[in-house]
């Protein structure tokens, strides 16, 4: 299959090693035997994942994890357990026409249990034809499944790369509402932009109306585009003298 | 699936209520392997989980009135082991589901047959510890029909079988889902018969099932007579469940059931075994149960840059009884 956008071979190559390393001979075994282009071993191995390979933290080396970065800029799997990246490495291995993929993949995500929505969200940096994704990652954004969210925007190059400018500032708006942790977001700065920076004041001024506080990575966000007297003003909750009343 | 009286039917017991006291069971642990949690309130969780309750098990079943597409069922079932499974991982409550088409909606044979097609897409998932919960309700031929087909998919599976027992004609219909089931080669062992009663629980022991029973008010087992039975029958192959659902139910029977025993002089173990390890013994023959990721802070997968706090944020606690709400 053609499509992806960066060393396919190679990413399979330190994927499997990963993978090898991190689970049972037996379940290893299994793994290599499963018929990837029959859609329905291939579903099957998807959501029997789990049982096959249990759910311990997977194990993976300094130079393992450069070698991956290398491979496809931005794409981590630290801390993954074993059958989130079992399950994308599942996903990126049918080799069958553009258009039966899409609607293979699209099938598991309208399906999806809530540990394999994770690993399909976290799979988004490394499909093939990337294009296809940009719809299903902003529905994702609108999941209030909290693990879901979280897949979408922690140490995931996808959202930073394909998003238009609204779903990618619905993204930092629905990650500082449902208080993420806006460090983990990849492409944070890069995407930066004067209409995200009014929402999130806006949204500061809501708050501070209504008596609650914000996370002050808001503030963080909002001075690449806001005057740093203005800011202050407005950290103090001065929204007069900020002029933004 | 409960409910087939109208509220109004109901006549509340005179005299005075005795006030349901946890501290009887204080420290126990309670798995209610069958309730409807998509129709109840987060209220509903928190009481849970602060009664005790570690785990629990929702059967897929009628939502009160029949559905009319298969993409109703599909999103139903996806419901069942995404979102729900979600809502109840806040309040630190294992969710668990069985899957199946359920004994009502199996009388639109048109419809029931394209939901016999999407079923194995989700009986293989994760947390899908069984098949349920089916049966009959009015014991047709269309029932009987995709009673027999789930059968057959159980144990081309290797599940657990859920069966709901009619409200009507209860103790043949509840002996026909037997037959059915030993006539299709089922182990007893791999068959849950739900919402029995003092007429037919012997039965359903003598054959080898597992019986569980439903105390739910009204209509079906009440948790004094669920005393009596536990007195005469023991332990071995009973647990109880609430069923709770979107009728007049209560979410806490299994631990006000536990309480009720206890002061009723019932062996801790005894009680132990039918509101908690016998669930798990049944429905673990699915490989799905494990004890261990009951307790969220020992899930792996659910640690965070080494942060035992769970994912996705454990559910703020509001204070009831304050008349401001902030």
């Amino acid at each position: 299959m053609n499509g992806f956008g960066y060393n396919i071979e190679a990413l399979n190559a330190v994927l499997a090693e990963v993978i090898e390393g991190s689970i049972s001979p037996v379940a290893w075994a299994w793994f290599k035997q499963v018929d990837t282009n029959n859609t329905t071993a291939f579903y099957g191995a998807f959501a029997m994942m789990p049982r096959k390979t249990g759910k311990a933290v997977i194990d993976i080396s300094a130079e393992q994890k450069d070698i991956l970065n290398t491979i496809r800029p931005g794409f981590t799997i630290d801390n993954w357990a074993t059958d989130r990246l079992c399950r994308v490495w599942l996903l990126i291995q049918p080799d069958i026409d553009k258009g039966k993929y899409f609607r293979q993949i699209e099938n598991l995500f309208t399906t999806g249990e809530m540990k394999e929505l994770v690993a399909l969200y976290s799979a988004l940096p490394v499909l093939p034809y990337p294009e296809l994704w940009v719809k299903r990652c902003a529905e994702g954004i609108r999941s209030n499944i909290g693990l879901v969210l979280e897949a979408i925007m922690y140490r995931n190059p996808y959202p930073a790369e394909r998003l238009d400018e609204g779903a990618w500032n619905q993204l930092i708006m629905k990650a500082l509402f449902t208080d993420k942790q806006m460090h983990l977001i990849t492409g944070l700065d890069e995407r930066n932009n004067p209409e995200l920076v009014c929402i999130l004041i806006d949204f500061a001024k809501e708050r501070w109306a209504a008596g609650r506080t914000v996370d002050p990575a808001l503030w963080d966000i909002a001075a690449k585009f806001t005057e740093a007297g203005l800011l202050n003003e407005m950290k103090q909750g001065h929204w007069e003298s900020a002029g933004a009343i | 699936m409960c409910c087939s009286l109208n509220i109004e039917d109901r006549q509340v017991p005179a005299g005075k209520p005795e006030a349901f006291d946890i501290s009887a069971v204080k420290g126990m642990k309670f798995f209610d392997p069958h309730v409807h949690m998509t129709s109840r309130t987060t209220d509903d969780y928190q009481a849970m989980a602060d009664a005790g309750v570690v785990a629990l098990i929702e059967p897929a079943f009628w939502l009160g009135q029949p559905r009319t597409g298969v993409d109703s069922f599909k999103d139903y079932y996806s419901s069942l082991v995404g979102w729900e499974r979600f809502r109840s991982s806040q309040f630190g409550i294992k969710h668990y589901c069985t899957i199946g088409l359920n004994s009502r909606e199996a009388n639109n044979e048109a419809l029931a047959e394209q939901v016999m097609e999407v079923l194995p897409l989700f009986i293989y998932k994760d947390g899908v510890v069984g098949i349920g919960e089916i049966g009959f309700d009015d014991q047709t031929a269309a029932e009987d029909k995709y009673y027999r087909a789930q059968l057959e998919l159980a144990k081309e599976a290797g599940l657990p079988v859920q069966i709901h027992t009619p409200h009507r004609d209860k103790k043949r219909g509840t002996q026909r889902s037997m037959d059915i089931a030993i006539e299709h080669g089922l182990d007893p062992y791999m068959v849950i018969i739900d919402h029995n009663n003092e007429e037919t629980v012997k039965e359903v022991l003598d054959r080898g099932f597992w019986a569980a029973f439903t105390i739910y008010p009204f209509t079906k087992m009440g948790n004094q007579r669920m005393v009596e039975i536990v007195k005469q029958y023991g332990s071995e192959r009973i647990m109880i469940n609430s069923a709770a659902d979107w009728g007049i139910s209560d979410p806490l029977a299994v631990p006000k059931t536990a309480a009720l025993m206890k002061l009723n002089g019932i062996s801790e173990k005894d009680i132990e075994l039918v509101t908690y390890s016998n669930a798990i013994t049944a429905f673990s023959q699915s490989g799905q149960i494990d004890e261990a990721d009951f307790a969220v802070s020992v899930d792996q997968s659910a640690k965070f840059e080494g942060n035992t706090v769970l994912r996705g944020g454990q559910q703020p606690r509001i204070d009831k009884s304050s008349i401001i709400i902030s």
